[in-house]
């Protein structure tokens, strides 16, 4: 439950932030990574140190990750043959045996399967997920964004102590 | 126009705090983490539980110790393949930042194998996942593959009422038999009609006659006796290549008849076959008694020489394995070796001190080394190998996986090592071995195996179960052996690894075997004369007027040749003696 309301918290306020559609969509698609891949990988720890550092919208991270989470799962099979091809064909070999003997890399897991195909699918779909979010969300500012803002549902979620601790890290 | 801001400056200080709250909890549960990882990944390499009771990681000086290691057998459910009272590991700090493992050296103290447990430590055994549950589902597989005699003898009647007609040969060939001596009498007559001796017969009567009243000077008669003369020979030399026929017939009829002799032994040997009698074959005994125990040693030794040959395969290629176990899908890791780097798990040395008895008043110490373990032999360039040695014991193995074909041999000779109890398959006996001494050997080159193992006791002894008291040859084995203190076991398994032969053999076998001769003997030939007249009662029918037939037309065929010769012979005689009289010179 406390899940669900902080996926509403961010969804509202990342739409209704100060943030350009821009900053909230880089936000959604590093968000994304953390939900498409395995999480505890150092690729995460990065991403991660980016939304956080970055001026992009952080709420826009959470809500990506809270949102890609059931799809990476659903897409796990996928991720898996990509990965498992990717990684046994014989045009790479050199260039994964090159990174698999290279300090640090080996602990980013790309050898496995799963780590590398999701990786290399939310690289594939961060370009088109970035621009489809941002013309989405500039959309929802200028057609039904204020009413959403003069509710009541929405003043209630916002007047939550969890929205204070979210304006910390909003653009 | 405002400068768009690139960096939240303002959440450095959050994400350091970060940053530093989790290097405190590193440091506060790194010891518990390395504990429960090397756990579970080494659970997951042998297919049964590794405990580890205490760990610590010593970063700065790269050591590891572990304190309390437990490793359950994969094959016995409340028994530990080893507990370790300490291990102290010097590892390589460098290489970890490529994710490998070197371990430069590991001292384990207090190594003791065998010892009992409370629960059941097999993983593999259960799940039958992971490269564990795949090699010692083939083990098994394996194992289960050689067809191991069983002694038992029926109680009762020994009946041999399943006996089925249908699946005796001796009454389809006694049928074939009478049906081609019928086809050979038809085919000799047919050659006998066929010679037309009655003209020639009939002329050389005639010629006869007319020489009978002829003169020396009556030339046309003469000639007329000649030329009869000269038929009457021709008509003999056609009867003889019937006869050689017909010899030739009798011949395949006499070896048909013997083929009736070879069917009705092969039918006495099938009947037999239904009987529940022991085997009173010495090897067969040796088999019976110890090739179910002996099996076991060879399969667990097998299990953990595939084990090495999927973690240490030869060569440089890519290799897949499973990934970790993780709430998303563990997918598959796969390794990338690389000629002249580090190999991703080396132990370069392992110095061993343990128990042998370790729960005897006087348990023994002993010594051994393992150098070169390491997950790419063909980039570690040398073997593993393995020795310890003591009092009582010599042990060495050598994994050379370093080229194409690896090469696998191990052996031990452990002395005063008391085995426990086991059970005589078949057969309600327990037999105690004691104090014995142990051999074992196992030679694994590519695919073809060769394995020995043997068991030498001085003090062996002899437990009735039971449910001795309905087993007759269980009282028989027991009045074999139960004098005998002495036990020499030796189990050799050599061929190819798919498919080895087995043999085994023991002290107890002759003995056993003549046992059961001296007292089974008479019931065991009563049994089978039994099953010898069951087998004639159903057979003789057809046999004997198959071989009547047989007699009646081999004589039939013999006689018609004899008594066409015998007239040809006859009229030739006649007509040379008459044509003698009257060219005879008389003087006057």
């Amino acid at each position: 439950m406390f899940a669900l309301i902080k996926l509403i918290q961010s969804l509202f306020g990342a739409l209704h932030s100060e943030g350009t559609p821009g900053q909230l969509a880089a936000g959604i698609v590093l968000g994304s990574f953390l939900g498409l891949t395995p999480l505890f990988n150092l690729h995460n720890a990065l991403i991660f140190a980016a939304l956080v550092l970055l001026n992009i919208s952080f709420a826009g991270g959470m809500l990506g990750w809270a949102l890609f989470v059931p799809i990476g799962f659903l897409l796990d099979p996928l991720f898996d043959w990509l990965g498992h091809g990717l990684l046994l064909a014989p045009s790479l070999r050199g260039l994964w045996t090159s990174l698999y003997n290279t300090p640090i890399v080996p602990l980013s897991n790309f050898n496995n399967s799963v780590v590398l195909g999701s990786l290399v699918f939310a690289l594939l779909v961060s370009l088109p997920l970035f621009f489809a979010t941002r013309w989405a969300v500039a959309r929802y500012r200028v057609t039904v964004g204020e009413r959403v803002r003069q509710s009541k549902f929405y003043r209630a979620v916002t007047a939550s102590k969890v929205y204070n601790v979210y304006k910390m890290f909003r653009p | 126009m405002s400068r768009l801001k690139i960096f939240r400056w303002r959440a450095v200080a959050p994400l350091l705090l970060l940053f530093f709250i989790g290097c405190a909890l590193w440091w506060l549960f790194a010891d518990t983490i390395a504990r429960r990882e090397s756990q579970k990944v080494g659970t997951q390499l042998l297919g049964a539980k590794v405990e580890i009771q205490d760990l610590h990681l010593d970063l700065k000086r790269g050591d590891v110790t572990i304190r309390g290691l437990t490793i359950a057998s994969p094959h016995e459910a409340f028994k530990n393949l080893l507990q370790a009272d300490e291990l102290v590991a010097d590892i390589d700090m460098i290489p970890l930042t490529e994710k490998k493992l070197v371990v430069d050296r590991i001292v384990a103290k207090g190594l003791r194998f065998g010892t009992p447990r409370t629960t059941d430590g097999r993983v593999a055994a259960q799940s039958g996942d992971g490269i564990a549950g795949r090699v010692l589902a083939e083990t098994r597989e394996w194992a289960s593959q050689f067809q191991i005699p069983v002694l038992q003898l029926a109680t009762g009647k020994i009946s041999i009422d399943s006996l089925d007609p249908r699946r005796l040969s001796t009454i389809p060939a006694a049928a074939a038999l009478s049906a081609r001596a019928d086809s050979s009498r038809r085919a000799w007559q047919a050659s006998f009609d066929s010679l037309r001796l009655g003209p020639t017969l009939d002329s050389a009567s005639a010629a006869l006659e007319r020489l009978r009243h002829a003169r020396a000077t009556d030339l046309a008669a003469l000639n007329d006796g000649r030329q009869a003369i000269d038929r009457l020979k021709r008509a003999r030399d056609r009867v003889t290549a019937v006869d050689r026929t017909v010899t030739s017939g009798i011949t395949q009829l006499q070896t048909g008849l013997a083929g009736l002799d070879s069917a009705r032994r092969r039918d006495y040997a099938f009947g037999r076959s239904l009987l529940k009698l022991p085997s009173l074959d010495a090897p067969e005994i040796g088999a019976a008694l110890f090739a179910p125990g002996a099996i076991k040693p060879f399969e667990r030794a097998l299990y953990y020489a595939q084990l090495a040959r999927r973690y240490m395969p030869p060569g440089l290629l890519p290799r897949a394995t499973t990934g970790p176990s993780r709430v998303r899908r563990a997918g598959e890791n796969v390794r990338f070796p690389k000629e002249r780097a580090l190999p991703a798990f080396l132990l370069r040395s392992a110095e061993l001190s343990f128990l042998l008895h370790p729960t005897s008043d006087q348990p023994q110490q002993y010594a051994g080394r393992l150098t070169g373990l390491t997950s790419e032999p063909a980039l570690y360039g040398r073997a593993t190998t393995f020795r310890a040695s003591g009092p009582q014991l010599t042990a060495g193995a050598l994994l050379d996986h370093v080229r194409d074909i690896p090469v696998d041999t191990g052996g031990a000779t452990v002395g005063g090592i008391t085995l426990p109890a086991f059970q005589v398959p078949g057969v309600p006996l327990r037999v105690d071995p004691g104090a014995a001494t142990t051999q074992f050997g196992l030679t694994l080159n590519g695919d073809t195996i060769h394995a020995r193992f043997a068991i030498r006791s001085t003090h062996a002894r002899w437990m009735r179960d039971s449910g001795f008291a309905n087993s007759t040859i269980g009282d028989l084995i027991w009045q074999a052996v139960s004098g005998i203190s002495n036990l020499d076991v030796e189990a050799r398994l050599s061929g190819a690894l798919h498919h080895p032969d087995l043999a085994v053999r023991s002290n107890l076998d002759e003995a056993v075997a003549s046992r059961l001769r001296a007292v089974l003997g008479e019931q065991v030939a009563a049994a089978e004369k039994q099953m010898r007249d069951r087998v004639d009662a159903l057979i003789n029918d057809k046999v004997g007027p198959a071989r009547a037939r047989v007699n009646e037309v081999e004589t039939q065929g013999q006689a018609q040749i004899a008594q066409q010769r015998a007239r040809l012979d006859d009229l030739q005689k006649q007509l040379e003696q008459r044509l003698r009289d009257l060219t005879r010179i008389r003087l006057p």
